[in-house]
């Protein structure tokens, strides 16, 4: 006697090894699965002491003769690379803990965590500042300090292992390796922004002086302005001429001689042994000017008063100066 | 020796040469390997077996209903599976010469 149905614990088998090849394309499930049930009641029919074999074993069995992959867990990309970098780690971590010594340095690496929540929440605001174009150096102004403190608490928050959801493990994971990646040259931008003169003495002088615009420029600077010039007058108050001045090093000073930068160029002054020597003042200065060719040549239409002012200093003569021995005597 | 582990290299043929002589379903295909001495054969390998030969083209398969059950579905051999078995049997023969002598010499 035959039965027109399949037996329910045949059927509900075929269920579960259908189940079991789940991530496969349909199409080729059921390639796979026509005609299990007929072959499944046969089999059983004839063999009446057989039972029924576990569906999942069954199900990777018939996959393997097949020649087809063996079962991957459907779960998202990003969700499955988190996974395989949590084994990775899991088994990195095991290796580890087998030498002592390493064992040590990895306890005393994770103690060090907090330091790196702290330094990704820097990161994550100074790539924020740097994209509105407001921050240089290490430092932050004003409003950046609340965003700085509000990534801390982020990442604190995510570092200790709150506010996790289930696509927050794989975003700390993304986030870590773009921080990494960023850290690098956003040190070497913001060491940049931090060398030389600070944010706030750069401030101060565009606003003092209005022509320091770059830290690079060199020169004599009094209280932030750029020398152009230096008028020396002797003890009478009578205008010198040809002064050469130097530092305590011996070396000469010179204001400053980038003619990209100065509209006006000094001439050098010649020594007895040939050499120019720019530390010889008052300067002899010309007012240079861009012409059409983008050459800096002399500005023909330079005031002829302000080339004398140059040349003559700002007093024809200032008050002299008192001799200490005739201060004495004035007073018996 | 684990004939298992034996048989895995040498499924496809047995299935191809149990085909050649007669269309089957898969528990047939299954029933007859092991009337033929394959007697550790799992059935889930089989079938596994039948539907890559059938992928790789050495197999057809048509279903025929079944007015008492579930309907079964058959695999015939056709012309690459036949000389896929001819190229195989001479593989076959060649190999088992060859460790017989090996197996008979020590």
């Amino acid at each position: 006697m035959t039965t027109s149905t399949v037996a329910p614990e045949i059927a509900a088998f075929a269920a579960a090894v259908r189940d079991a090849l789940a991530d496969l394309p349909e199409e080729e499930r059921d390639e796979l699965t026509d005609g299990l049930e007929a072959d499944l009641s046969e089999s059983l029919a004839e063999d009446l002491r057989r039972t029924l074999p576990d569906p999942v074993a069954y199900a990777a069995e018939l996959r393997a003769a097949a020649g087809l992959p063996a079962r991957v867990k459907s779960r998202g990309t990003f969700a499955g690379l988190a996974q395989g970098w949590r084994d990775t780690l899991a088994d990195v971590g095991i290796a580890i803990r087998r030498n002592p010594a390493l064992g040590g340095a990895l306890d005393f690496a994770n103690a060090l965590r907090p330091i790196w929540w702290i330094l990704r929440a820097w990161l994550a605001a100074w790539l924020l500042a740097s994209f509105f174009g407001v921050e240089r150096g290490y430092g932050f102004a004003g409003g950046w300090w609340l965003v700085l403190a509000a990534f801390v608490v982020v990442s604190v928050q995510w570092g200790r292992g709150n506010w996790h959801t289930r696509a927050v493990p794989a975003l700390i994971v993304i986030g870590n390796v773009i921080a990494v990646i960023v850290l690098l040259p956003v040190l070497a931008a913001a060491d940049d922004g931090g060398n030389g003169d600070s944010g706030f003495d750069r401030g101060y002088s565009a606003g003092a002086g209005s022509v320091l615009n770059d830290p690079a420029i060199k020169g004599l600077s009094n209280n932030g302005h750029l020398l152009e010039n230096i008028y020396a007058y002797d003890a009478s108050g009578k205008p010198l001429h040809n002064v050469q001045l130097f530092d305590v090093d011996g070396n000469p000073l010179v204001t400053s001689r980038d003619v990209d930068q100065m509209p006006l160029q000094p001439a050098p002054a010649k020594l007895e042994t040939g050499t120019k020597a720019y530390n010889v003042f008052p300067l002899s200065l010309t007012k240079m000017m861009w012409d059409q060719n983008g050459e800096l040549v002399p500005d023909p239409s330079e005031d002829p008063g302000k080339k004398a002012a140059f040349r003559n200093g700002p007093f024809l003569k200032v008050p002299a100066v008192l001799d200490a021995q005739k201060v004495a005597n004035s007073n018996h | 020796m684990d004939a298992t582990q034996l048989l895995k290299g040498v499924l496809d043929v047995a299935v191809l040469a149990v085909v050649e002589q007669e269309d089957g379903y898969g528990y047939d295909v299954v029933r007859r390997l092991r009337a033929g001495g394959l007697e550790e054969v799992g059935d889930a390998s089989v079938y596994g077996t039948l539907r890559r030969l059938y992928t790789a083209g050495a197999l057809t398969s048509y279903v025929v209903p079944s007015e008492e059950g579930p309907h079964r579905k058959y695999y015939g051999i056709n012309a690459q599976g036949r000389a896929t078995l001819d190229v195989q049997r001479k593989v076959w023969a060649e190999f088992s010469t060859t460790m017989n002598n090996l197996l008979e010499a020590s």
